[in-house]
């Protein structure tokens, strides 16, 4: 068959429609096809009244998330909880912003940035305590930060409490801000930049701390609880408009992920083997994460404190990272936390193993 | 027949490079001269790559990618390529829209990604825009100096002829301009290819980019590794697709055979 232009454009649009229509499934397509798209386990109350999408990343200050997607599908509840998988906090800003996500995952200090920005969210809930290690090499001789003296160290973003709680040490160790060069890298790149030698040091919230120690590159320096007694790293921010509009949603997921953290707090094999799919992470990581050490994290009294959030507020302002002071009573809103917190009633054996 | 036998045995070298390279790759890792963290082996890719294959998710992504670039791509074809040709002849337009157009040209994809998000929010949406803005300006660009490089002589004859309007266009003018026309879209092709992993950082939840920016997230560089030998080689395959233009009858005598 000679090629012509005709035949050459009814093939492209040929091409385009084939594609189209293997993309949107046009003859499945129901609302219900587009929910459950994306989820990794579908459970009894996959038909619970209402839904609700929360950002998060592949982190495990954000584990409560997915736990609480897996919980809404297979335990009673009124509201069907879908966990959005982001790649960085800059999207999840900008979802935010567009109003695409209500509530999701993200670090405190970023959360204060919108806050000042004018953006109407708030501090509902934490993420989880402790959670993040300053590491250095494996072959390092450092015993103290006073030894990363003139030294390359990363951090994940100038937002972030990471960033915060490495001044505060340089601070307490009587060091100057610029006498360790900081350089702000995704998560996901430090280990192996520690690795190639072209840092030598990071601090940053898990997995990526257990990565370089499993990989044999990295050793812990300081733990967060060495540093800073429950650590805040996330808390759980959600968009006024949802708590105006619909309290009860808000309410089931507070509930949601509280209930979460208190199941992963003792059920920690069983939280790694429930998240590696979410996160598509290896399992080994996760678990190292959650089992190592009890030091490493905590998922239980996320209730937030003004004091905790004012003292962090208070340094990011000094730091220049924050403009002014965000009111407290503004930002944090603990009206949906639970009195009593039972744990959430996954049955640990059907936990898919995948 | 000597011309024959060389097309016959023509693929031999280049499927040789290709080995050459997948031994070289195996050899690497198979001794440790880069340790595994730095590059992961062709075992490991191979593994996710079924892994991937068998959760579906590389089919999927494969579909959502195509999509997107197609979309994007085609969207940029249809709108630049008749602009380009409109001010290529006008010279008073190319002198008022060149300098914008040139302007927007340099502007990375990346820098439009918070606006893409704002203003198309999450899903295919945003991706389509990035691929559009990474594409339209150079194609339109291109076509416009395509006509403006044409012979004073075609126009002439042309106007002996007494075509005007869209027998001009269609007769001398995008005959004319083809070849160069079917060279820039093959290129901007490939840059659209190469701006899907940018453009599915975008809050995408499925794609090949959406897949290495989520392998790295998992801490799965071999995943990433797979993911790219995919954006490769369809890149490939497309690349020869549009290459098939050039053979359409009233292009090859731009090419003077």
């Amino acid at each position: 068959m000679k090629l012509t232009m005709g035949r050459f454009i009814i093939g492209v649009v040929l091409f385009i429609g084939i594609i189209g229509l293997l993309r949107f499934h046009p003859w499945t397509k129901t609302k219900a096809d587009t929910d459950k798209k994306g989820t990794v386990h579908e459970g009894p109350k996959g038909d619970a009244g209402q839904s609700l999408t929360i950002g998060y990343l592949p982190v495990t200050c954000h584990l409560t998330c997915p736990v609480t997607d897996y919980a809404s599908k297979t335990t009673k509840s009124n509201t069907n909880f879908n966990s959005q998988r982001f790649t960085d906090f800059p999207t999840v800003v900008s979802a935010m912003e567009a109003k695409q996500i209500q509530a999701t995952f993200m670090i405190v200090p970023l959360a204060m940035k919108l806050r000042e920005e004018g953006v109407p969210v708030k501090i509902c809930y934490l993420g989880h305590r402790d959670g993040t290690e300053i590491m250095v090499r494996k072959d390092s001789k450092a015993s103290s930060l006073r030894d990363m003296k003139g030294k390359t160290m990363a951090i994940p973003s100038p937002y972030s409490n990471q960033n915060i709680m490495i001044h505060k040490l340089m601070q307490d160790q009587g060091l100057k801000p610029d006498d360790i060069n900081f350089v702000v890298l995704p998560p996901p790149d430090m280990p192996t930049s520690l690795a190639a030698g072209a840092i030598d040091g990071y601090v940053v919230g898990e997995p990526f701390c257990a990565k370089a120690e499993l990989d044999g590159t990295g050793r812990v320096l300081y733990y967060a609880s060495d540093i800073w007694p429950d650590f805040v790293s996330c808390a759980l921010v959600v968009h006024e408009d949802l708590i105006n509009e619909r309290p009860d949603v808000v309410k089931d997921l507070v509930r949601g992920i509280a209930q979460s953290g208190k199941w992963a707090e003792t059920h920690r094999a069983d939280a790694a083997k429930l998240a590696a799919p979410y996160f598509r992470q290896d399992r080994k990581v996760l678990d190292y994460v959650l089992n190592s050490s009890t030091k490493r994290v905590s998922y239980v009294q996320l209730t937030p404190t003004d004091e905790e959030l004012q003292r962090i507020d208070d340094m990011a302002v000094k730091m220049g990272i924050l403009k002014r002071t965000v009111p407290m009573s503004e930002l944090i809103d603990r009206e949906f936390i639970p009195h009593d917190i039972e744990a959430a009633a996954i049955e640990s054996d059907k936990i898919p193993d995948k | 027949m000597k011309q024959q036998q060389k097309n016959r045995f023509g693929f031999l070298l280049p499927t040789g490079v290709v080995l050459a390279l997948l031994l070289l790759w195996f050899l690497v890792s198979f001794f440790k001269l880069v340790p595994a963290y730095q590059l992961p082996s062709p075992a490991d890719a191979l593994k996710s790559f079924k892994e991937e294959i068998f959760a579906g998710r590389l089919y999927n992504d494969i579909i959502a990618s195509l999509w997107r670039v197609s979309v994007g791509f085609a969207i940029s074809a249809v709108l630049g390529i008749p602009l380009g040709l409109w001010i290529g002849q006008h010279a008073a337009s190319r002198r008022a829209l060149l300098p914008v157009l040139n302007f927007f040209r340099f502007l990375s994809p990346l820098a439009w990604i918070p606006f893409a998000i704002l203003w198309f929010h999450i899903g295919d949406k945003p991706a389509v825009f990035l691929l559009f803005m990474a594409t339209f300006f150079p194609l339109t660009i291109s076509t416009m100096t395509a006509v403006a490089g044409i012979p004073n002589i075609y126009f002439r004859v042309a106007r002996d002829y007494n075509y005007r309007g869209w027998e001009l266009l269609s007769k001398v003018t995008f005959p004319a301009v083809l070849p160069q026309v079917i060279t820039s879209m093959r290129v901007t092709y490939g840059i659209a290819w190469v701006v899907i992993v940018a453009a599915e950082m975008v809050g995408c939840q499925d794609g090949l980019g959406y897949g290495i920016w989520d392998a790295r997230n998992g801490l799965r560089l071999d995943i990433a590794v797979s993911y790219m030998l995919v954006i490769g080689l369809l890149g490939v395959i497309i690349d020869r697709l549009i290459s098939q233009l050039t053979k359409l009858p009233n292009v090859r005598w731009g090419y003077e055979r």
